[in-house]
């Protein structure tokens, strides 16, 4: 833990007004790069048509962008919000001595479960829960989970046990171990394992078009469909603008001093 | 006082401490020495209830450890470990204020407490209060697990091979800065190691264990003088035992008033000890010293028949 920390110690001293807004301006031109492709694509009309120049329709228009956006910014949050809560308190159960038999499992699970392709789990959701919105949360929600509990299990357990004994040598109680000492040694580690689970969700989200879920995945589904490339690039442009807009706020939070 | 009646502890079908009674007085520094495995970090930290013992009792000024709440009892008892324990996360000061901050204490009463211990373990305030422990070397990083240790004015305080993993020389001085301390809290110390010469050093009761059995306990000198089995002799230091006694004699309790004779050229500090003295006299080939005084101003004269225990030189 202090290896990782130490690089970060720098930061944590002085000019840190200014600093801020520069530190927070890579995933700022991001977001708004990603804003102005959303609310402004009609005016790069001209551009679409030269890749798809025999169609009549380039632009997507079934609905807006905006509105699959916020669709989609909704599914990610919804799904990822859940596994971080389920994910985090699952990790944090079995590291904790009732719990301790069923780590091994957890831990294999954990493994096992990150080698399946996002597009199996989907699959498997759909019979089960039907069409629509519902089972692409739920398939987030899973594949995101594996991450999260992967990473929290190896922040807890990488912890230096002279820490954790001198803590309960000091007299401090579990739950003071845990939410002072352990979470934030760990909460770097685990931030890291949020990130991959919500980097790929987003990514992965766009499949759940395929079984009825309005999200940015609708144009790259219909442009599939009807052979009109343009509909592809708008959907794919904002995905991986979304993405790389969620991905470099993550890594401004990484590298934010863990000791404030 | 620290008392253990008849205390065992069995991991699984193994017994790591079998059946041991001692009592450490109030401001008694006790240290329990052995080889590695031989239960004296097991014991230590049944104290503190870290572990629990298995069968018999121990009491803290007479009342059972059981009776207290384990992490009440935890924040009365000071505890330093070897590889210091400090939480990266934190600062020096953070770090410092811990154990008062678990009890509560006023805000301006912890940071003047933090800043008291900062000062009687020569760690500059200014310099150090806001530091992180991977900002501090291997001796800065125990001093102030020293500190955070004291930081309730604890009565007790439990040291696990708190030196073990630092340089000769920064031991030494921080084993020093320990003696000092002790003199003027005068804390009742349980204090492991397998350092022998350090135990000798500080110890008022030297505890020998052995495979999870007290063999032999006493004033260090005692155990020197008398060892009870070939394996507490060869503990003590075999054919450096004599060595080892003159460490702890003072060469101002054997030196001499002037003779008649000049003085001897080469001089010893009267702080020193007597096997310092014999090793000066080794290097430089002569039979007496000068006993100076911290002013370099002689004092007395160290001969080696006194050195020896004769009674006249």
């Amino acid at each position: 833990m202090s290896e990782s920390l130490a690089p970060l110690a720098p930061n944590s001293e002085g000019g840190r007004g200014v600093a801020q807004w520069r530190h927070w301006g890579v995933p700022l031109i991001w977001l708004t790069l990603l804003l102005v492709f959303t609310f402004g694509m009609a005016q790069l009309e001209v551009f679409l048509r030269l890749i798809e120049p025999d169609t009549r329709q380039v632009l997507y228009h079934r609905s807006s962008l905006a509105s699959l956006l916020g669709q989609h910014v909704f599914v990610v949050a919804v799904a990822s919000v859940l596994a971080i809560v389920l994910g985090v308190s699952a990790a944090i159960a079995v590291t904790r001595p009732a719990g301790r038999d069923f780590l091994p499992l957890v831990a294999q699970l954990a493994s096992i479960g990150q080698t399946f392709p996002p597009v199996a789990v989907l699959a498997l959701a759909v019979p089960v829960l039907g069409f629509g919105t519902l089972p692409i949360i739920v398939a987030l929600l899973l594949y995101g989970l594996l991450p999260i509990v992967r990473n929290t299990l190896a922040g807890l357990s990488g912890i230096d046990p002279g820490v954790h004994e001198a803590a309960r040598g000091m007299g401090m109680t579990d739950g003071q171990i845990l939410r002072q000492v352990e979470l934030p040694l760990a909460a770097p580690v685990i931030l890291a394992g949020i990130r991959t689970a919500v980097t790929i969700n987003i990514a992965t989200a766009a499949i759940g078009a395929t079984v009825g879920a309005s999200n940015l995945g609708d144009p790259i589904i219909s442009g599939i469909v009807n052979g009109n490339t343009a509909y592809i690039v708008q959907g794919a442009l904002l995905i991986g603008l979304l993405a790389i807009t969620v991905d470099s706020t993550f890594e401004r939070l990484l590298r934010r001093p863990a000791a404030r | 006082m620290i008392e253990l009646f008849d205390v065992t502890k069995r991991f699984g079908s193994e017994t790591a401490v079998d059946a041991i009674s001692l009592r450490v007085e109030k401001g008694e520094f006790c240290a329990l020495v052995g080889s590695s495995g031989c239960g004296k970090s097991t014991t230590l930290r049944m104290i503190n209830r870290l572990i629990e013992h298995s069968e018999g009792e121990i009491h803290l000024d007479g009342q059972p450890v059981r009776s207290f709440n384990e992490e009440l009892l935890r924040r009365r008892i000071g505890y330093v470990i070897q590889n210091t324990g400090l939480f990266p996360h934190w600062t020096v000061a953070r770090n410092i204020g811990l154990v008062p901050r678990l009890l509560k204490w006023p805000r301006g009463k912890i940071r003047a407490r933090t800043e008291e211990l900062l000062g009687l373990l020569g760690l500059p305030r200014e310099e150090f209060a806001d530091k992180y422990p991977h900002q501090l070397s291997g001796g800065q990083a125990q001093r102030v697990g020293v500190a955070r240790a004291l930081a309730a004015d604890p009565e007790i305080l439990l040291m696990d091979e708190p030196f073990g993993a630092l340089d000769p020389i920064t031991r030494e001085a921080l084993q020093r800065e320990l003696q000092d301390i002790q003199a003027r809290l005068n804390k009742t110390v349980v204090f492991v190691t397998h350092d022998m010469d350090e135990a000798l050093a500080l110890a008022d009761r030297l505890v020998v264990m052995h495979q999870g059995r007290i063999i032999q306990q006493g004033r260090p000198i005692d155990l020197l003088h008398d060892p009870v089995d070939a394996f507490v002799e060869s503990l003590l230091g075999g054919l450096d035992r004599g060595l080892k006694e003159a460490a702890l004699t003072r060469v101002s309790e054997r030196m001499a008033p002037f003779g008649p004779r000049l003085l001897a050229s080469e001089r010893i500090p009267y702080r020193a000890s007597l096997s310092q003295a014999l090793s000066v006299m080794l290097w430089h080939r002569v039979e007496r010293l000068t006993v100076v005084d911290d002013e370099d101003i002689p004092i007395g004269e160290l001969s080696l028949r006194r050195l020896l225990g004769a009674k006249s030189s």
